[in-house]
């Protein structure tokens, strides 16, 4: 039609201003989409090194909280512990799943005659259930008590190989473990974090740290639908009189996890928006200046007939015309300047060509078009209600 | 066209201005009527009550028998578009659009679509205007030319009425005659015309003059 043909004219001979008008759209675009697509990627990212699928129920004795009075054995850590008894319990009520108990403490190794001492979390689990949890990358299953596994990055920032010794304690007065395998990368995990630790066996742990209790259950649930049920049945069961020990379940911290991060993402995506804002300001100022060089041209166009909404509608695809070019432009920016900076912070792409990534760009983009059409409508508005006469009458 | 006892008043901050003060008569069709007063004197306003451009503050005005103190803003834009054809003294051309384009713009107006540009020749060439200008901006043209643009802008939809403030008040005489020539033409063919104008040679081309003052008709 004649009012988008007049709109597009009236760009392109003022084109350096609606250039400029439209850079401020383009970089609210790439403003937006460029603090989406960098924090999806941070969550896609962080959320592959935590590798657990949230598929376990994590209990352990209840933190904090008076009620006790009574402390534990004098000299020992205050008794934060699950007992034999408990577990027993535990074990009963989240079957048929299989609850595996865990001991761990950090104490200070050796790893050979003259090398420095380090201190590293040992974990002690009953070998038969230790492939429950690990996938290993080389060597065996522990199958004496005093054999170990450790995990990759200990393994690799230690040299440390099957059948490399480690001497455990002050003085190596834990004794010492035969390493038998080295577990495959696991990331941070909320059951046990292998990756620089060491695990033993359940016995030896028992013996060398004279313990018969646990310090926590991971219970490995099969059916994820079951993982609520699991730990409820748990709290019932063990909560009755008085707290006794606290239930994680790891699906849900997952999601409070994405949660926070997706808040993150939003909320500066919406500092990106801001940007966008300001566009609109100079959008609505060159468009304020396009209606007011125009005034005599609208008085002639209302008195020879053309209708207030034809009028409006000339400036509105003059508006929509800035939002749309810029958006497109901003868009493509986006694309470019995504690639870039995923290959060089992240070292890699591969989370920017996902659905979740690139919505970010098409969020942008319709926010810059959106708020070119709104801030449109008010100088549209007042072009299409002057009065023809005053209007022909302006010089 | 009737007006009865017309009056229109501009309220400023400053004072009303009572630009017609109790204006009557007929226009009958097919008539050429040309209006003659001072400066100030309310011919403009006079002319753009006629083209419904806007409405009396008192009295009535009648176009074809509808009084348009009723019609809807809608109702006059559309009824300027059909029935009337206006011509000013500044010529008023689009400078966005090229020759073609601004003569065919009402018509584009009353179809809401593209239109034939031969539409445009035709009414140019009924107009004189050198096939070679057709596909120019309107700055590039004369004064002359431009008006002559102007009256084929304002023919395009066929009006019953053309109306024109001081159409040769930037024109030299030659080509002001020329102009004129071309409304007795039009005239002669069935348009009403009313011409605002204070040259009194050219209101010699019209049939009839009202003379106002003050907002009022003297004779
Ligand atoms: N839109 C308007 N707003 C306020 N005053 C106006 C307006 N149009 C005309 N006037 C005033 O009304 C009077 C008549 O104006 P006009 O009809 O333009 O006279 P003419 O065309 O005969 O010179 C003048 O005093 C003018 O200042
Ligand atoms: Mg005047």
């Amino acid at each position: 039609m004649i009012f988008w043909e007049i709109a597009k004219r009236n760009i392109r001979i003022h084109l350096l201003r609606s250039s400029l008008a439209m850079l401020g759209i383009v970089i609210g675009v790439v403003a937006i989409a460029s603090m989406g697509i960098l924090g999806n990627s941070m969550v896609l990212s962080v959320s592959d090194s935590l590798r657990t699928v949230g598929d376990s129920v994590i209990v352990t004795p209840h933190a904090g909280g008076g009620g006790g009075g009574f402390g534990g054995g004098g000299g020992s850590s205050s008794a934060l512990v699950i007992t034999e008894q408990d577990y027993q319990q535990i074990k009963r009520v989240s079957a048929p799943n299989i609850a595996i108990p865990v001991l761990q403490t950090t104490d200070r190794l050796k790893l050979g005659v003259g090398k420095d001492d380090l201190v590293a979390m040992i974990y002690g689990i009953d070998p038969e259930d230790m492939p429950d949890f690990f996938i290993l990358e080389s060597g065996d299953y522990s199958r004496s008590s005093s054999g170990c596994l450790v995990g990759s990055t200990f393994a690799k920032d230690n040299n440390v190989k099957v059948g490399s010794r480690i001497t455990v304690g002050t003085d190596g007065n834990k004794g010492t473990l035969r390493v038998t395998g080295i577990i495959e990368e696991r990331g941070m995990a909320f059951d046990v974090s292998t990756d620089s630790a060491v695990v033993a066996t359940q016995d030896w742990f028992n013996n060398a740290y004279s313990r018969n209790d646990y310090d926590k259950v991971v219970i490995k649930v099969k059916n994820l639908d079951d993982i609520t049920a699991v730990k409820e049945a748990i709290e019932k069961q063990m909560n009755r009189r008085d707290e006794t020990v606290d239930v994680m379940d790891t699906r849900k911290v997952m999601e409070s996890i994405f949660e926070a991060f997706g808040q993150i993402t939003t909320f500066v995506s919406a500092i990106g928006g801001i940007s966008m804002l300001v566009a609109g300001v100079s959008i609505l100022n060159i468009m304020m200046m396009s209606v007011t060089e125009r005034i005599k041209e609208i008085g002639i166009m209302r008195s020879i007939g053309a209708q207030r909404k034809e009028v409006m509608s000339m400036f509105l695809y003059e508006a929509m015309i800035l939002g749309v070019v810029g958006s497109i432009i901003g868009g493509i920016l986006s694309l470019l300047g995504g690639y870039a900076i995923s290959s060089l912070m992240l070292q890699t792409t591969e989370y920017l060509f996902v659905p979740s990534s690139l919505i970010h760009i098409v969020y942008g983009m319709v926010f810059g078009i959106v708020i070119c059409l709104i801030c449109g409508i008010y100088p549209a508005w007042r072009a299409a209600n002057l009065n023809p006469i005053d209007a022909l009458r302006h010089e | 066209m009737v007006f009865r006892d017309v009056v229109k008043v501009y309220p400023l901050p400053a004072g009303d201005v009572v630009a017609l003060d109790g204006v009557s008569f007929r226009v009958d069709r097919g008539e050429f009527i040309s209006v003659m007063g001072p400066s100030g004197s309310g011919k403009s306003t006079l002319l753009n009550l006629m083209g419904c451009l806007d409405t009396p503050t008192s009295g009535d005005i009648y176009i074809s028998g509808t009084r348009i103190g009723d019609m809807s803003d809608a109702e006059l834009t559309s009824l300027r578009r059909d029935r009337i054809g206006f011509i000013f003294q500044y010529f008023n051309l689009f400078p966005l659009l090229n020759i073609i384009e601004n003569v065919t713009f009402p018509m584009m107006l009353k179809t809401g679509k593209g239109v034939d540009p031969e539409r445009g020749r035709e009414v140019l060439r009924a107009v004189q205007l050198d096939d070679k200008l057709f596909t120019h901006t309107p700055t590039e043209l004369s004064g002359g030319q431009q008006q002559r643009v102007a009256v084929a802008r304002a023919l395009i939809n066929n009006p019953d009425i053309l109306l024109c403030d001081e159409p040769t008040g930037n024109l030299d005489s030659k080509t002001g005659a020329g102009i004129m020539d071309l409304m007795t033409d039009l005239n002669r063919k069935g348009t009403t015309i009313i011409m605002v104008t204070h040259d009194p040679n050219i209101a010699e081309y019209s049939k009839r003059t009202i003379r106002i003052a003050d907002g009022r008709i003297v004779s």
